[in-house]
């Protein structure tokens, strides 16, 4: 607080302290109090006022604080008294109110009236580092650098020169400023810093100036980095990417001398040792988030003599570093001889015996260690199947040697599992042999549980890969077999494991995708809140669940997580520059490049895009039932144009894909493929497609918004609902948007109408739409609601009259009812349909029951409409039958998916109960699932606490496979309840609007 | 098998099955940023080959006088890389930084009293218990204040624990 304390524009400290405090302790009101009596006696201050604008701010009055900060802005310059507390209190409004401009136009003001004043100046530098003006930045910092000749301003300016370079507009000649100037600097002052000298070298690097780069670093500067090996790894990459690849390799392996177990500069040395530039050419490692899992290599410029006496070379080294490796537990000697052997591969010499002794060799050694088969993963790839299994059949024969410890034991035990899902024995085995691993992983857990005896609830147990695994073999089996009770016994397994410890996030994971495919999508989203994910997170993990949300009637919690991962964001984005402006502070200057380049990663996230336009079309739909409502949500949005705004040009450019794929199931490795739905469904889109997948939804809010314009006008000829005469653009501009949107459906305009036209006179099926059917609909709604009015205005009425009201009609009432008859009780459907009917009547319906809405109110004759014209025209009446026998038609479509929904609703808890345990052939054991739940329930039984310990008995003991089932079933049964109370507001609000048509 | 480096912005993005571990906190986007903002020496992660996370060690220095020091902020590792250990060359690490590049007298640390693992293998990595610190995690349990001394502190006067326990509003630092 001290910093913000000091004589103020003449307001002694004593007087301003308290109303500091009531701020910090959040006491607003009392803080407006003293506030105004602060002003009373220095009315004419402008940091009293700016006091005042900052509570007024928190207070969140937002309004207020921005015309008393204005105000103090106005004062401030009349009176010509500036000082810093003033300007940094003022700062804090205007960013907290988003208006960084105000700010930044203080601070200058302030820099030209009191030239040469470095704390302004610094203030000033911060303005522009929050607005993102690099040159700006540059030119200020310049001017520092030029009163003090401090290295940080200089250093200031250098950033600011490498962000126009890196993330604005700035050509790369601009690094050869830079470089001058430090160049200068050095021969005066020399370097002080180290990360001044990191710096220094980068730029040199980003100019490909290799050699002076090396010169320096070798040079006195090069002390400035204390760490032997950090100055090496450097000296190492510049020399690799100077060419000289020998010395390159030298230097490597100094550090591997010093760093033996150390992969990457291994793999650094072995490039280097083979001339190969794969990882040192531009463009490497172009996706830092998803690098991939092995390195690429480029061998074929090596003669064959040349490539033999490197591998000799590397060969000798690495033997040397087993010798003189110390008992710790550096992998790396082991790996680095598997490395050698997968190049003599890729060189076309491989011998898949010294590869398989060399995968024996690191088992011996390592076999015990989780990540064993994580390591061994790459290496395996370029084995033949065959191959594969020969290795896995020595491997079986290595593990009847005697493990040091139990523990161990099943250690190695599970790497063998783990090496058989790794060579794709999952997908290959015949179903009984695969239920028979599933069998023995089950029972192996269950003997082992007494080695975790005595640990924590909070630590891992031995064993607890291998119910992942168990449950990913019964799912494989669901897939091959289409059998319930497989996935029923997936579930179950998973949840035992939760029971015996609530902490397994492996599990959790698993679980939430079976219970979503299971539509027991309450249960999967109560997993994925117990997963605790918040902050970065958010980013990365969210879709494991929004995906499914998202067309799910779940509206409460997906308004949650939306609005938490936005706020999250937003905040971020508010942030990030103020911490920017830290590392500056703090000399850390890479930090400060590497700060706006994240930034800039994040603003582009796709699942950001779009967040930010699902979150208005779910409001959309949540108020779609009322078309006031609506029409408030959509002036929120700009009448829709918002939405447009975020994916014109460069919204959909560029998009980064942050989301962490690796933990998902191996069923629907990203979020937009489920090879449990089969062929039909999956592979909708890929990132590739995201863009265009997200361009489209963008355009909803605003087609929605012109519809219920074009639809209102269109009884009373081109009258607005209002009066004011219809404005011809509105139809004009939604023409060109069902244009974009059958581009977007991969469509001309017309042949989009042809499809559709096909489809409603019975000559396709709407299967043709497939999974686009959700798309088609809108467009069919909007194209009708431009058909209503275009009919006066165009002469290519015609054409498009293949859509009218009538027929959008029966074309949902085709879809909706199709999708309704295909679905078999929920409970035994797994995968179902529901998510698109909730999509169907939640989207392109309710879109055209706003349509409807539209019409009806325009054509009625309220007192609160100011109407010229007179009571409705003589055609009206037949239009009016129209939308009547159109709210009839939606009404009763609506009513069957009600009617469907009740049912399942109604079916006893314990007959559904039932199903669910019947499909885990408890009662005939001879084929199907079921084996590995009683694996489950027997060992159960047959253990004794001592045993166990306490804590595990006791889990046991509370586990019950028939609360799971009712779980399931509960689960489901929300779903659908939230489905038909939406059914059923719908109903009701087109039943009241019946009586007004 | 092993590739330390400094943590960098992105690695936020691929931390996540090391984070969701229970026992590992996600902090807000500023708190990481203003320790790699601060102190990026003391941020390092553990890659595995592939390219995956094993874990990382995050932390800070600060102190006047003789309480200049380093502090383990947090230290983490993905459970299938585990029993390797990990976390003694990240804490080894930390502490050479403190030793040698910034001179500090001490690296300390803190620990849930009841998490008996944790206190134990930083014992075996020479930590002491230096005090208690009454309801130091939310108001609840108890901490432990864990010190170890550096070639600075030629007396080890740093690492004579203290007889009493202490509030954390007595606390010199968070």
């Amino acid at each position: 607080m001290a910093s913000k304390l000091g004589i103020a524009g003449g307001i002694p400290e004593r007087r301003v302290r308290p109303i500091w405090d009531a701020i910090d302790s959040r006491q607003f009101k009392n803080a407006l109090k003293l506030s105004a009596s602060l002003l009373s006696k220095y009315p004419n201050s402008p940091y009293a006022l700016a006091l005042k604008g900052h509570i007024l701010e928190r207070m969140g009055k937002s309004d207020e604080a921005l015309s008393v900060c204005l105000n103090a802005k106005e004062l401030l310059y009349k009176n010509d008294s500036i000082d810093d507390l003033t300007l940094s209190t003022l700062q804090i409004v205007f960013q907290r109110l988003d208006q960084l401009d105000m700010a930044t136009s203080c601070y200058e003001y302030a820099c030209g009236k009191i030239p040469n004043n470095l704390e302004l100046m610094m203030g000033l530098f911060n303005c522009y580092v929050r607005e993102y003006s690099f040159v700006k930045q540059q030119q200020i910092a310049i001017k520092m650098y030029k009163i003090v000749g401090e290295e940080r301003f200089l250093l200031w300016a250098v950033c600011s020169i490498q962000l126009q370079v890196l993330c604005g507009n700035g050509g790369e000649k601009l690094l050869l400023l830079a470089e001058g100037l430090l160049k200068k600097h050095i021969d005066s002052h020399s370097l002080h810093e180290p990360e001044a000298l990191t710096v220094y070298i980068s730029l040199l690097e980003q100019q490909s100036k290799f050699g002076n780069a090396l010169q320096i670093l070798s040079g006195k500067l090069g002390s400035l980095i204390m760490i032997d090996v950090d100055r090496l790894r450097i000296q190492g990459r510049l020399l690799a990417r100077a060419g000289d690849y020998a010395a390159a390799a030298d230097i490597f392996q100094k550090v591997l001398e010093l760093c033996p177990d150390d992969w990457e500069c291994f793999l650094d040395y072995l490039g280097c040792l083979l001339e190969d530039d794969s990882s040192w050419c531009n463009g490497a490692n172009s996706d830092p988030i998803h690098p991939s899992k092995s390195v690429d290599c480029k061998l074929a410029h090596l003669s064959d003599e040349v490539f033999d006496s490197r591998i000799l070379i590397a060969s000798a080294f690495v033997q040397k570093l087993f010798a003189e490796a110390s008992t710790d537990s550096a992998r790396c000697p082991y790996l680095a001889n598997l490395e050698i052997e997968r190049r003599k591969f890729l060189f076309g010499k491989g011998d898949d015996d010294k590869l398989i002794e060399a995968l024996i060799q690191y088992f011996f050694r390592f076999g015990h260690l989780a990540c064993f088969s994580a390591d061994v993963e790459v290496f395996l790839l370029i084995l033949t199947r065959d191959k594969k299994l020969q290795f896995l059949e020595k491997l079986m024969e290595i593990r009847e040697s005697p493990a040091t410890t139990a523990a161990k034991a099943l250690e190695k035990s599970l790497t063998l599992f783990k090496i058989q899902e790794l060579v794709g024995n999952f997908f290959t085995l015949p179903a009984s042999d695969l239920e028979g691993l599933a069998v023995q992983m089950a029972e192996m857990y269950c003997q082992n549980l007494p080695l975790s005896k005595d640990l924590d609830v909070q630590e891992s147990m031995h064993g607890e890969d291998l119910l992942s695994m168990v449950s990913n073999i019964l799912v494989q089996l669901f897939w091959r077999t289409k059998h319930l009770g497989y996935l029923v016994e997936s579930i179950m397994v998973l949840e035992f494991g939760l029971a015996v410890r609530r902490y397994v996030w492996q599990y959790k994971v698993l679980l939430l995708h079976l219970y979503s495919h299971l539509g027991a999508l309450s249960l999967a989203y109560q997993w994925y809140k117990s997963l605790d994910v918040k902050n970065i997170l958010l980013e990365t993990v969210s879709h494991h669940i929004l995906p499914q949300m998202l067309t799910s009637p779940l509206w409460v919690d997906l308004g949650d997580l939306l609005r938490d991962y936005l706020r999250f964001m937003d905040d971020h984005f508010r942030e990030s520059a103020d911490l920017t402006f830290l590392a500056y502070r703090h000399r850390n200057y890479s930090k400060v490049i590497e700060f706006v380049q994240f930034k800039e990663r994040l603003q582009h996230s796709g699942q950001y895009l779009m967040a930010k336009i699902e979150a208005p079309i779910l409001q959309l739909k949540q108020n779609a039932d009322n078309i006031k409502d609506e029409e408030s949500v959509l002036k929120s949005l700009k009448c829709g144009v918002h939405s447009l705004e975020l994916s014109s040009e460069t919204g959909c450019r560029f998009l980064s894909f942050n989301e962490d794929l690796q933990i998902r199931p191996w069923w629907t490795p990203t979020y937009d493929k489920n090879y449990l739905l089969g062929h039909k469904h999956h592979i909708k889109r890929t990132t590739a497609n995201v863009p265009k997948a997200i361009e489209k939804r963008s355009l909803l809010p605003r087609m929605i918004y012109l519809s219920i314009q074009c639809a209102s006008s269109s009884l009373k000829e081109n009258m607005a609902t209002n009066g004011s005469m219809f404005d011809p653009k509105v139809s004009l501009e939604l023409k060109i948007l069902l244009e974009r949107y059958a581009k977007l459906l991969g469509f001309p305009f017309q042949d989009a109408i042809e499809v559709l036209s096909a489809i409603s006179s019975g000559r396709n099926s709407s299967e043709a739409l497939s999974s686009d059917l959700i798309d088609w609909m809108n467009f069919a709604v909007f194209l009708n609601a431009w058909n209503i009015n275009s009919n006066e205005l165009g002469p290519d009425k015609d054409a498009c009259r293949p859509v009218s009201l009538h027929i959008v009609n029966s074309l949902l009432e085709k879809c909706i009812l199709e999708k309704l008859r295909s679905m078999g009780p929920l409970i035994s459907s797994p995968g179902s349909d529901l998510p698109l009917l909730v999509q169907l009547v939640t989207e392109p319906l309710a879109w055209h029951s706003l349509v409807i809405q539209s019409r009806v109110r325009s054509a009625l004759p309220s007192g609160k409409k100011k109407k010229k014209g007179g009571p409705a025209e003589p055609t009206n009446s037949q239009l009016s039958q129209e939308i009547r026998d159109s709210i009839q038609s939606l009404c009763a479509v609506i009513e069957e998916v009600a009617n469907w929904l009740r049912e399942q609703i109604k079916s006893p808890l314990d007959g559904n109960v039932e199903i669910i345990l019947s499909s885990l052939g408890l009662k005939e054991q001879n084929e199907g699932p079921g084996k590995v739940f009683q694996i489950l329930q027997t060992s159960i039984s047959s253990m004794n606490d001592a045993e166990l310990g306490d804590r595990i008995s006791q889990a046991l003991k509370s586990w019950s496979h028939v609360d799971i089932a009712r779980k399931i079933v509960t689960g489901q049964s929300t779903v659908l309840s939230e489905f038909l109370q939406i059914c059923e507001l719908k109903v009701k609000s087109l039943q009241a609007l019946k009586l007004h048509a | 098998m092993t590739t330390i480096r400094r943590f960098c912005c992105n690695d936020l993005l691929r931390f996540a099955s090391v984070n969701l571990d229970h026992l590992t906190e996600t902090f807000n986007m500023s708190f990481y940023m203003t320790y790699l903002a601060r102190w990026p020496d003391y941020f390092h992660v553990a890659e595995a080959p592939g390219n995956r996370i094993m874990g990382y060690i995050m932390g800070k220095v600060e102190g006047q006088g003789e309480s200049w020091h380093g502090h383990v902020t947090a230290v983490t590792v993905a459970p299938e890389y585990r029993r390797q250990q990990l976390a003694k060359k990240l804490m080894n690490l930390l502490e050479e930084i403190s030793d040698k590049i910034d001179k500090a007298y001490f690296v300390d640390l803190f620990v849930r009293a009841s998490n008996t693992p944790a206190i134990k293998m930083y014992e075996k990595l020479g930590y002491i218990i230096y005090r208690r610190v009454l309801r130091y995690y939310s108001g609840e349990e108890d901490g432990l204040d864990m010190r170890k001394a550096l070639s600075r502190d030629v007396e080890k006067k740093s690492v004579i624990p203290l007889k009493r326990p202490v509030t954390p509003d007595e606390l010199e630092y968070d």
